[in-house]
């Protein structure tokens, strides 16, 4: 009998046994596989074609606009820190610092499927940030203020007088910011910080979020 | 990746199509098998045969185990697959029928069908007393609702109940596999040979 016969003979007769090792081997296996961590929320594909695309951008003047409107959808979140919100912001502006975004009481805000939230900061930077944060974690609905409240102050509290060479359209944006500033408590004229944070009692919005349907295969046997 | 069909990698309209082909392959099997006799199948009850068994608890640990690692892979996304809910007294009671009449007309739902399928009478006759149940069932089902519903406990699985790692329950499983196949062999062993 040659050596190969032999080992032959022995895998034929002992194959249960070997199948039995392979079973415990994998299922032993599992737990030396290291630990992965698994993202939440949309691949990272999707995310980069997200963040070079400039939709979620929302102009002052829209922004403005729909403020006056008083859209009942829109939701202003202000990601500077507690200090800079307390000396001024946006009207019925909700502050969540960047790095509160995750606090219990504070994330329901951002994640929901309710509201048109606006993401403003100083500029741009802040609030591009959660903006990442939130859409990595597919948080719906997210929007930033483009320019921020920089944007915001050049645009609607001081907007510039165009020039007399320019179009109509462009007196006619003009009119509607100096309307919109004055709507915001610009006085005549004269240029203050009008959006100070009046300390008044803005009824908690409550956001109920709703739960996310998963499309489940329906199986039996 | 996977899910296929709910991740929308395979239009939903393929759903049956595929269920169509994967009846047919797993029919084929059970036949090749031998489970459309049913001495075969109730073998397992009288200590000559634990095909059945040995059948059934291969093809759990195998999937438990691969679909595990193609989680791990991310082939296949677990959280996304569907749980069957555990109705607890309907499936203690449900299963005791099941388990009467498994003994005693020698085929499951499945094997019966497959039992039709190479024209044998038993398998028939199986078949329409399974379709007699299934009408009792359908006609008594306003007075046996509330036994049917009232102890459902939902999606539940054994590693969030118990709180132990999921891999834990799939080794001892796979342990509790091989112990049941090797007891079996030692049961067959000594069990008069039953030739059919």
């Amino acid at each position: 009998m040659s050596a190969t016969y032999t080992t032959k003979k022995i895998l034929v007769k002992r194959s249960y046994q070997f199948l039995a090792l392979i079973l415990i081997l994998l299922a032993g296996g599992l737990f030396l596989i290291p630990k992965h961590q698994k993202h939440d929320g949309i691949p990272p594909e999707q995310f980069v074609k997200n963040l070079l695309s400039t939709e979620r951008y929302i102009s002052t003047d829209l922004l403005a606009d729909r403020m006056v409107n008083q859209d009942p959808v829109l939701l202003l979140i202000d990601t500077r820190t507690t200090e800079e919100f307390e000396k001024f912001s946006l009207p019925n502006a909700i502050n969540i610092p960047l790095a509160q975004m995750f606090d219990e009481n504070l994330n329901g805000y951002l994640n929901q499927e309710i509201y048109d939230i606006v993401l403003f900061a100083n500029d741009n930077f802040l609030a591009n940030e959660a903006w990442m944060i939130g859409n990595r974690l597919g948080y719906q609905r997210l929007y930033v203020l483009d320019g921020g409240l920089s944007a915001w102050f050049e645009t609607i509290i001081e907007p510039p007088y165009p020039k007399e060479t320019m179009s109509k359209e462009a007196f006619e944006l003009y009119a509607f910011r100096k309307a919109a500033g004055k709507y915001f408590g610009v006085a005549n004229d004269t240029v203050e910080i009008a959006t100070k944070v009046v300390k008044k009692k803005v009824p908690k919005k409550v956001i109920t979020k709703p739960k996310k349907k998963k499309k489940m295969p329906e199986g039996g046997c | 990746m996977g899910p296929l069909i709910p991740n929308e990698l395979i239009p939903a309209e393929w759903n049956f199509v595929i269920a169509i082909l994967i009846g047919i392959a797993f029919g084929y099997i059970l036949e090749a098998s031998g489970f459309s006799s049913s001495r075969k199948l109730v073998g397992v009850f009288y200590g000559y045969d634990f095909s059945v068994l040995k059948v059934f608890f291969t093809a759990c640990v195998v999937a438990l185990i691969g679909l595990n690692y193609m989680d791990y892979l991310n082939w296949i996304d677990m959280t996304q697959l569907f749980v069957q809910p555990t109705y607890l007294w309907a499936a203690i009671v449900g299963g005791f029928i099941m388990g009467i009449g498994f003994l005693a007309g020698g085929f499951c739902p499945g094997t019966s069908l497959c039992a039709v399928g190479i024209g044998k009478i038993d398998g028939i006759v199986f078949t329409i007393g399974l379709f007699i149940g299934i009408v009792i069932f359908s006609e008594s089902f306003t007075w046996l609702q509330p036994l049917y519903e009232k102890s459902n406990l939902g999606h539940i699985t054994l590693d969030e109940t118990l709180g132990i790692s999921p891999y834990l329950i799939i080794f001892i499983f796979t342990l509790i596999a091989i112990l049941a196949f090797y007891i079996s062999d030692v049961v067959r062993k000594r069990v008069k040979k039953v030739f059919y």
